[in-house]
């Protein structure tokens, strides 16, 4: 896994660049998931207090993944990143089930955001390891997911924690870029 | 009177940085000195094995006061005073009260292009400059030791 490989089968794409950004609410995982896509430890992470960057360069080729923090008093600053993202990655923290309307609130916000129109969304239904969360088609139904007829869209369970799902969910991404040109 | 220039500088501090193996993600060196003295030159003692490394990541973490609307930063890795390698980056706006990492991941030149630690030892140093727009925020200076 890891963002070089990502990166390099991502080459031969037309774009000489890509920009993923990831939001979701705080406490959600966004940190822990690119830290884990990175294969980096996760077991220090303190909230986001602005944002966190990474960028990757292979032959030429740029990916750059931005993480912003998802605090309530942070949130009206995310429109200042959304100019010229390729795809949008949004976190939901699966056990946070009183926060679940607060989330569906700020995805569709996005939804309806004119400079995300378009863009792809893959939605992470993270911390499937703790034995509250709801399932991804629990949350899928209750987001009224299925009803986004304007842009690709995906689901994907995981555990950014663990590691498990974040794959699949990788897979997705690269799929879904190599459809744009 | 202080101006919004001023401002901008003063509220800006780098707070540390470090050098990891890209692949493994471990962390191979990481400040300790107070990064934020300006235009000091700071020394990282950074294990050999680092150039046997596929790819290395810097990763640098900042704070700011003030808001900034086209902040960006240029970062050169210089070997005796020749530019090796050079990143721009532009991160546009940031956050009032806001702190911030920014990691570059590349991959590092064929073994067979990779100059000995002994050569390297002392004559690498990575200069980052941070600007908002034209203003010239801060310089980071970072000399490194192959150990």
């Amino acid at each position: 896994m890891g963002l070089l490989s990502l990166l390099r089968r991502l080459r031969g794409n037309t774009q000489k660049e890509l920009r993923i950004l990831l939001l979701g609410l705080d406490n959600a995982g966004k940190t822990t998931l690119l830290k884990t896509l990175a294969s980096e430890d996760v077991t220090h992470i303190t909230p986001t207090q602005g944002f966190n960057i990474k960028t990757v360069q292979s032959a030429g080729f740029n990916l750059n993944v931005w993480d912003i923090g998802g605090q309530r008093r942070i949130r009206p600053y995310w429109k200042n990143y959304f100019e010229n993202t390729d795809i949008l990655i949004y976190v939901i923290d699966s056990a946070d089930r009183k926060r679940f309307e607060e989330t569906g609130e700020e995805l569709n916000d996005l939804l309806e955001e004119e400079r995300l129109a378009g863009v792809p969304v893959i939605i992470f239904a993270n911390k499937q390891d703790l034995v509250s969360a709801a399932s991804a088609t629990d949350i899928s139904n209750g987001l009224n997911l299925t009803q986004i007829r304007d842009r690709e869209w995906h689901i994907q369970p995981c555990s950014a924690q663990s590691g498990e799902g974040v794959k699949d969910g990788l897979e997705w991404v690269i799929k879904t870029c190599g459809k744009k040109k | 009177m202080p101006s919004k220039a001023e401002d901008i500088m003063s509220g800006f501090s780098l707070n540390w940085m470090n050098l990891r193996d890209a692949d493994s993600g471990k962390i191979l060196w990481q400040s300790s000195d107070d990064l934020a003295v300006p235009d000091a030159e700071h020394e990282a003692r950074v294990p050999k094995k680092i150039l046997k490394c596929r790819a290395v990541s810097r990763e640098l973490n900042f704070s700011s006061k003030e808001a900034m609307e086209k902040f960006r930063l240029e970062q050169r890795v210089l070997f005796k005073g020749k530019c090796l390698e050079d990143w721009f980056f532009e991160f546009g706006f940031v956050i009032p009260g806001s702190t911030n990492t920014w990691q570059s991941v590349i991959e590092a030149a064929p073994e067979s292009q990779m100059m000995p630690a002994s050569i390297l030892n002392g004559n690498v140093l990575i200069e980052t400059r941070f600007f908002d727009g034209d203003l010239l925020v801060s310089t980071s200076k970072v000399r490194i030791f192959y150990v």
